[in-house]
Formats: structure tokens, C-alpha cells, sequence
């Protein structure tokens, strides 16, 4: 079994969209450097986290814990290392809240007048009682492509969504890629094939 | 038409729906925008504030040996000082200052003063009984 993939990323394998550059980083201090790399992902890491989680303010949660988390015990380490360690705390913060969410399901389950029936979907009460209206996250929803890309991608299983989510979203590399999952590139690739299956079968005839 | 021209299903949908999610990205409302921003100056003071104590850390440790240093070297000049303490005119009103300040038995000294004469030329002739 192969183990978690280096973190070393060449310089030639960056995406060419990256908003800050390697030659730039050397010039700029610490902050500045986190800074420009943040802002290149704080909105597409939002929308992952928002399609895994379907709710905006968890989602504004995690990306900030995210942040954070990667300010406080990676701010030191070189530039190159941030962004699958990034994602790696992401899709950390998403599972304990998806986590949280179960138990706090089967808690209100458990509750007296709460629905019995088995065959129904899962669903978080909690997110029924906040938002009477449709708040900001479904009007930017309005998007009826990325609605059903959303639907698609949430009914995949979770290693699958994050395989699609850093591959084909994001643009990471196999490699990177499994640096932020915590696996191996066979395991990558094998997630990434299911979820590209799965998808095509979802979504085949609208896209 | 060749065969690579045409493009497999996967390659397609693949860039369709990064198309979409990047279009999506692009149109985060305003609040979401100043919230992670919000969020990304956050983590930018928390770095700021993890490096301030490393690079400061210097500085109470570098004042704290200094006066350690400055400690010692006050502690140590008097014993190496050529200047004769004893002798000092100066230094014996201090000492008698300190006999008042320290509210021994005046009595005692009125009693004993031409003890203390004595005392005061045997010093000066370097006879020494003072001290023993």
C-alpha cells in the first residue's frame, strides 16, 4: 500500500490560475504570502464546503475554521504545502459537521412527536427552522446547472465527492490530491473513477 | 473527424461542470464575499500573532541578562576598587550616619568616646585594633 503522497510540489506541476507565484512568495513576507493564497481559495473552498454541507452559514464556518487552523500550525511552512493541507482541514471540518448533524438527527429523532417513517429522507430539523423564506444561499442556487450538479455530487458517497470535489474542481493533481485526503494515489484515482461514473449516469443527459 | 478529436465523455463532463462551478464561484453574493474575507483577515492576525512572540521573545531575555550583567559587575567592583575605603573621610560620616539611622545606644557611644578616639588613630596608624 502506498503511503500519503510528499508534500513537495514542483513549482512546473502549480496550476497556471494559482493567484500568487513561488518567485512572488520569496519577495513577500509570511502574511502576505498566506494572504495572497487565501484569497485564491476562500470562494471555491466555500462552494465545496457548501455542496457537501448544503447550508451557507456552516458552510462560512468551516472555511473560517479552515483558515485559521491553517494560520495557527502551518502559517510556517513553505507556500508550496498549503493547499492540500488546507483542503485536508476543510474536509475535516465538513465530516465533524456532517457528523454533528447525524447525532443531532437521531437525538430529535428519539424526541416524542418526532416522524417514525423509516423510508423518508434523512433530514436535520434544525435547518427547517432557521429559514422560513429562501435566504441568500438559495438565490445564489438559482443556477439550475449547478443545483443539479449540487444534488448529483451530494448523493455521492463522501470520499467520492472529495476525490470529484479536488480533482476536477479544484484542478489538483493526483498527488496533491491525495495529500489532502489522507490516502494513496491508487485510492485517488479509484474514488475520482467512481465519482466520474456516478456522475455521468446522474447527470449524462443534461450535461 | 479523427479519434482524438472526439472527446470522451469523462473529459467532458468533467469541463462542464468545472464551468459551472466556476461560474458559480463567481457569483457569491457580497455578504459571502466580505464574510470570508472577514475569515481570511482573522487567520492573517492569528499568523501575525503566532510569529510576534518568537520574534519578541528576544527582547525580555537579552534586558533580563543585561541587568544580570550589570548586577555582577556592581557586586564585584567594590572588592576590586583601589581606593582605600576605610580611610575615606567621606565614608566614616556615612558610617556614623548609619550608627544614628540605625538608632543604636547613643549612650553607649557617649560613654565609650575615647574608646572610639582611640579606635579612630589606631586606624589611621594602621595599627588595626578596631577590627578584631
Amino acid at each position: 500500500m502506498m503511503g500519503p503522497a510528499t508534500l513537495e510540489v514542483p513549482m512546473t506541476q502549480l496550476p497556471a490560475d494559482l493567484e500568487y507565484s513561488c518567485r512572488e512568495e520569496a519577495s513577500l513576507d509570511a502574511a502576505e504570502t498566506l494572504d495572497h493564497f487565501l484569497a485564491s481559495v476562500e470562494r471555491p473552498a466555500f462552494r465545496i464546503a457548501q455542496m457537501a454541507l448544503r447550508d451557507r452559514d456552516d458552510a462560512l464556518d468551516v472555511v473560517q475554521d479552515a483558515m485559521l487552523h491553517l494560520a495557527r500550525s502551518y502559517g510556517h511552512r513553505p507556500g508550496a504545502e498549503w493547499r492540500p493541507l488546507f483542503y485536508r482541514i476543510l474536509y475535516n471540518g465538513i465530516r465533524d459537521k456532517q457528523r454533528r448533524r447525524t447525532v443531532r438527527s437521531r437525538l430529535f429523532g428519539l424526541l416524542p412527536g418526532s416522524r417514525a417513517d423509516e423510508n423518508e429522507p434523512r433530514e436535520d430539523p434544525l435547518e427547517r427552522v432557521a429559514d422560513g423564506a429562501p435566504g441568500p444561499d438559495r438565490l445564489l442556487m438559482a443556477d439550475q446547472a449547478m443545483q443539479r450538479l449540487e444534488t448529483a455530487v451530494a448523493a455521492l458517497p463522501a470520499r467520492q465527492q472529495e476525490a470529484f470535489a479536488l480533482r476536477c474542481l479544484q484542478g489538483m493533481d493526483v498527488a496533491e490530491t491525495a495529500t489532502a485526503m489522507g490516502c494513496s494515489e491508487g485510492s485517488v484515482k479509484t474514488h475520482y473513477f467512481r465519482a466520474l461514473q456516478s456522475l455521468r449516469a446522474t447527470l449524462g443527459e443534461v450535461y | 473527424m479523427s479519434e482524438h478529436d472526439v472527446e470522451r465523455p469523462e473529459a467532458a463532463l468533467e469541463r462542464r461542470t468545472r464551468k459551472v462551478f466556476d461560474a458559480s464561484v463567481e457569483q457569491l453574493d457580497a455578504g459571502t464575499r466580505a464574510r470570508l474575507r472577514a475569515a481570511r483577515q482573522a487567520a492573517i492576525v492569528e499568523l501575525e500573532s503566532r510569529q510576534r512572540p518568537a520574534r519578541q521573545g528576544w527582547v525580555p531575555l537579552a534586558v533580563a541578562a543585561s541587568a544580570a550583567l550589570v548586577a555582577v559587575l556592581l557586586w564585584r567592583a567594590p572588592a576590586e576598587s583601589p581606593v582605600p575605603v576605610a580611610s575615606s573621610g567621606a565614608t566614616q560620616a556615612i558610617d556614623a550616619l548609619e550608627v544614628v539611622a540605625a538608632g543604636d545606644d547613643l549612650d553607649l557611644v557617649a560613654e565609650d568616646l575615647e574608646f572610639y578616639v582611640w579606635l579612630e588613630h589606631a586606624e589611621l596608624d594602621g595599627h588595626g585594633g578596631g577590627q578584631g
